[in-house]
């Protein structure tokens, strides 16, 4: 493979801009998370019509995802970590259909783009910021930065300023990984080769769904129970 | 010039990957003498792996980052 081989990979791993709307230009992440909010839309518009106390089909699995959060909330903050099940579900459910959108024709996950993962852990780090003040106070919020000895507070302020860096990047590289993986595949052998790398690259998606919503768990238990 | 530079590319990846393949092993290795030796731990043993994995796979990952930013300033 030469040169503009390489050259050729980069145009089929880079989004590309569809429409402008205003000054604004539209990439295709962005249309691609408005399909996947649509559908879940419908899904859950659908469930919710019909709900009964025995729960059969959909319903079921969705039930067994809320009681597995709620088991966890309950393991690492006792009973009044039921209170933070919407913003864990949500995370969980949203990462996962977009990282489950290799199997909707012609698109390619939106959490391939550096900008979407940016945006879930910059939102979801200052949600947990802002929970930790609000339980502690804003003095007990500063003094927790000196905890174990006042020596340790840039090591602290470090910490937690890199929890939005490796959350976003963890999930981006796992799936741009996968992409490019697939995308030089692709181009040696069309049809078969990129089979098994897909399938690892769905059940990477569906873990790091999962580890994004669990570390999400850990860091707002470690402001309610403290290091 | 440009050589050197798909070396360290190339390179970045594999050293990275070389110490996360040991690591993630040995982590198993505990998982599954967790697990043999109390049974009805497992779903506790299984959660805490998973995510012990997801860590050292995100060192790997946050070098091929680099490795990526190297490829595509060439």
């Amino acid at each position: 493979m030469g040169l503009e081989a390489l050259q050729h990979l980069l145009e089929h791993v880079r989004p590309a801009v569809l429409f402008y709307l205003g000054p604004v230009p539209i990439y295709t992440t962005v249309v691609n998370t408005w399909i996947v909010m649509i559908i879940l839309f419908l899904v859950a518009f659908f469930i919710s019509r019909r709900l009964s106390t025995i729960p059969r089909g959909i319903q079921n699995l969705l039930e067994m995802v809320a009681d597995f959060f709620n088991d966890l909330l309950e393991d690492n903050m006792g009973k009044e970590g039921r209170k933070y099940l919407p913003l864990v579900g949500t995370l969980f459910i949203f990462i996962l259909f977009l990282n489950l959108s290799w199997f909707i024709p012609e698109m390619k996950p939106p959490t391939t783009d550096l900008s979407t993962t940016v945006g879930f852990a910059v939102v979801t780090i200052i949600l947990v910021e802002l929970i930790g003040i609000k339980k502690k106070g804003l003095g007990g919020y500063i003094k927790h930065f000196f905890q174990p000895t006042p020596a340790l507070f840039v090591l602290n302020v470090i910490e937690e300023l890199v929890k939005p860096v490796s959350l976003s990047l963890r999930l981006f590289a796992n799936m741009f990984g996968e992409k490019t993986v697939v995308a030089a595949l692709l181009l040696m052998f069309p049809l078969f080769l990129p089979i098994p790398v897909m399938a690892l690259g769905v059940i990477m998606g569906i873990i790091q769904a999962l580890v994004f919503s669990l570390l999400t768990v850990v860091y707002i238990a470690t402001f309610i129970h403290g290091h | 010039m440009n050589g050197l530079a798909y070396v360290g590319a190339a390179l970045a990846v594999c050293l990275a990957a070389l110490g996360s393949g040991i690591g993630q092993g040995i982590a198993t290795r505990g998982a599954m003498e967790g697990i043999a030796r109390q049974p009805e731990a497992s779903g506790d043993i299984r959660t805490t792996l998973i995510l012990a994995l997801a860590f050292m796979e995100a060192l790997t990952l946050f070098s091929f980052v680099i490795s990526i930013l190297l490829w595509t300033k060439i």
